[in-house]
């Protein structure tokens, strides 16, 4: 089994690859991280991107890197179902890199994301954990329609406030 | 289910099996890189189980990235995991390394480590086509050293270091190893 591709109408969601590093390690290093573990050294930006990848391979699940459809060699951002050891439960996660904001991208892959995690793995809830500093994937969520579910208190984050996403019969309807 | 993303080779030797790393190590990795055998690779009683997760994570996702990547060691005996070990290249080091990691300290000194690093060299430079390989090793961590020592290694001093602490040993070349 290879890591799956998704294609959204002008997104292409793809396995992530080495050639992702300079992106990924970019961004880690910005102040834009600060709300995921950030900023990071380029030495923990390689064992985030391997990790990215591994947990396809625990899980059977992962995220995708976010490019646009004919231009792949591209990373826009990262997104997919996620489930750390330590996460109270699988999530819905979702980082958009500096270039790519504005234009509605992030939503258009998480969206992708959550019907392939309801449609395809079978979820029957979806949450996803935000910095509540996190003012623009605060209002991602709440584009997606989620709605408030408590907070998780995460060692090392902070507290994460959970996001509850509208039901799989929700979305599809 | 777990879906097999890469082909991994199938090597063993004659006490051990090699695979690819997989969920079910954490119940072996994670009282490793929790216990203070582990404070010479970045673990310690200090870490929590988050970090033993990460490692396994990063164990795996290194054979999608770079198409190669340490093994488990399992007996063949039992089945049971013992360690980590094989080739490793991370995107900041400075060139690729012969690494391992023995997780189960109840098969320490029964010579398992240079069995297994005997066969994943010679997987390195025979299928993989490295003409050179090092081991990293902190220089307090004696029985990686006298590993290395035993596997034929000398000791690199003008090597550029993956850590400026690490002392480098670099391995007999493919023909010393191959004829």
């Amino acid at each position: 089994m290879m890591i799956p591709t998704l294609t959204t109408e002008r997104l292409t969601l793809r396995a992530p690859r080495l050639s992702d590093f300079d992106a990924i390690a970019a961004f880690r290093a910005s102040d834009r991280a600060r709300f995921v573990g950030g900023p990071a050294t380029k030495s923990n930006s390689w064992g985030y991107l391997a990790a990215l990848v591994g947990h396809w391979d625990l899980r059977g699940y992962g995220r995708w890197i976010i490019t646009e459809t004919g231009n792949d060699a591209t990373a826009l951002g990262i997104t997919g179902p996620f489930y750390p050891y330590d996460w109270p439960e699988p999530e819905i996660a979702w980082t958009l890199f500096d270039a790519a904001e504005g234009r509605g991208i992030a939503f258009e892959a998480a969206t992708a994301a959550r019907n392939y995690a309801y449609a395809t793995l079978g979820w029957t809830t979806a949450a996803s954990f935000v910095h509540p500093d996190n003012t623009r994937s605060l209002a991602l969520a709440k584009r997606m329609g989620c709605r408030p579910d408590g907070v998780h208190q995460h060692a090392e984050y902070g507290p994460l406030h959970i996001w509850r996403h509208p039901a799989p019969q929700e979305v599809a309807a | 289910m777990t879906p097999r993303l890469v082909d991994i080779p199938a090597l063993e030797t004659e006490r051990l099996r090699f695979r690819a790393p997989q969920a079910s190590d954490f119940a072996v990795l994670e009282p490793f890189a929790r216990s203070d055998r582990a404070r010479y690779i970045g673990g310690g009683a200090e870490k929590d189980k988050r970090h033993a997760w990460n490692i396994l994570t990063v164990l795996a996702g290194h054979w999608h990235l770079r198409g190669y990547g340490t093994f488990v060691a399992e007996l063949k005996s039992t089945g049971q995991p013992i360690g980590s070990m094989g080739p490793w290249h991370p995107i900041t080091w400075p060139e690729r390394e012969l690494g391992w990691t023995i997780w189960d300290a109840s098969v320490e000194g029964t010579g398992l480590a240079h069995e297994a690093m005997l066969c994943l060299r010679r997987h390195a430079y025979q299928d993989l086509g490295w003409q050179t390989a090092v081991s990293y090793i902190d220089p307090a961590n004696a029985r990686s050293i006298a590993l290395a020592k035993r596997l034929g290694c000398t000791l690199d001093s003008d090597a550029l270091r993956n850590h400026p602490d690490n002392l480098v040993f670099r391995h007999p070349s493919p023909a010393e190893v191959l004829a």
